[in-house]
């Protein structure tokens, strides 16, 4: 198909989608006047039901906790599918360097890249963690928390460069975290079945309100989720930078 | 009331996917892939938020009504969806590279063995 055809097409297209997405805006809520019969119902008595106060954490780790089993398969899904396209010429050595393969010019790191560098890695490692382990109670959970140290793994390859960062990234320690992660959620999941309730139904004691540890099984999915975001994206960002790198004659 | 959010979210659908349709480039039409997720974010955001109250999360006040957390957990679900999937598809961009040369869609006819 050329190029004007392709767009003649999209216009034609579009022509007669527009009056249904017309119609589509106009049967939607007033903005700021929703009234979600769940949502509200949530609001309401979350707290006191699951003993957290993240609706959003108990929304996505206990009400809709089987619909987050499923997006985490889509990541885990995804992950695989980036390993096996771009897994092939992978060194272990870590001598080299990306970005040779370019033939870049390179400059050598500012001082104050490296300083800031070891100030702000080890920092964003104990927020991430943090976020992970307060999902229930404040703003945040596996799944932003999980990004969060993963960016701090790339933070000490900016700072201290391609070696150092091989060294904190195993890639068969985040294959393992990856599927450790969404094995537990699995398990979790599995284990009221033997007291006769139903799937991901929460057996475990609440807890105080408030606690690092309230919420029944709402922390444990999270750090799991957590574990399974880390080991997803540090093995994103490692595939894709050992593409940027060429491969060595000593390399596995 | 305004319409301002839905505008917007409107707006991006149409706007990435217009950035689709006359590519020139698979990482380009990637890039145009998550603007139109992003417009589903505006969408569910502004659908869930209820005007004068606050977010859902109650670790430093009595629970009461706020934002809707049902569409808000939908939306991280969105996010991240959209990230695995854009880094699937970088890496077939990159495959393509390596295989057949190029990454605009209009220099890749149907393979033949």
């Amino acid at each position: 198909m050329s190029r004007a055809v392709r767009l003649i097409a999209f216009f034609a297209a579009a022509l007669v989608c527009l009056p249904l997405i017309l119609a589509g805006l106009r049967g939607l809520p007033a903005f700021g006047q929703h009234t979600n019969p769940y949502g509200d119902a949530v609001n309401a008595q979350g707290e006191a039901l699951r003993h957290v106060t993240n609706m959003v954490a108990a929304v996505n780790f206990d009400i809709r906790g089987i619909d987050t089993l499923g997006e985490e398969f889509i990541l885990f899904t995804a992950v695989t599918g980036v390993v096996m396209l771009l897994r092939g010429a992978r060194g272990e050595a870590r001598s080299a360097d990306p970005s040779e393969i370019l033939h870049r010019r390179r400059e050598g790191r500012s001082e104050a890249v490296t300083g800031l560098g070891r100030w702000v890695a080890p920092t964003t490692l104990v927020f991430g963690l943090y976020v992970i382990l307060h999902g229930q109670l404040t703003p945040g959970g596996g799944f932003q928390g999980g990004v969060i140290v993963a960016a701090s793994a790339l933070l000490v390859y900016f700072g201290e460069g391609y070696a150092a960062w091989r060294l904190i990234v195993h890639s068969t320690a985040l294959d393992v975290l990856e599927a450790c992660g969404v094995a537990i959620y699995l398990v979790v999941g599995l284990v009221p079945l033997f007291t006769g309730g139903s799937y991901l139904e929460n057996v475990l004691p609440l807890g105080e309100v408030g606690s690092m540890l309230s919420g029944g099984i709402i922390p444990i999915l999270n750090v799991a989720v957590g574990m399974a975001v880390i080991g997803g994206f540090c093995t994103i960002a490692l595939e894709f930078l050992e593409e940027t790198r060429q491969p060595k004659e000593d390399d596995e | 009331m305004s319409i301002l959010p839905y505008l917007v979210a409107g707006w991006l659908f149409l706007v990435g996917l217009y950035g689709i349709v006359t590519s020139r480039n698979y990482v380009h039409a990637i890039g145009c892939l998550t603007v139109i997720q992003s417009s589903t974010y505006v969408l569910l955001l502004s659908v869930g938020y209820r005007s004068g109250l606050g977010a859902p999360i109650f670790s430093d006040h009595p629970p009461g009504p706020a934002a809707d957390p049902v569409l808000q957990a939908l939306v991280l679900t969105d996010i991240v969806v959209g990230a695995a999937v854009s880094a699937l598809l970088l890496s077939l961009a990159l495959q393509l590279q390596k295989k057949r040369g190029s990454i605009n869609p209009d220099d890749l006819q149907p393979a033949r063995d």
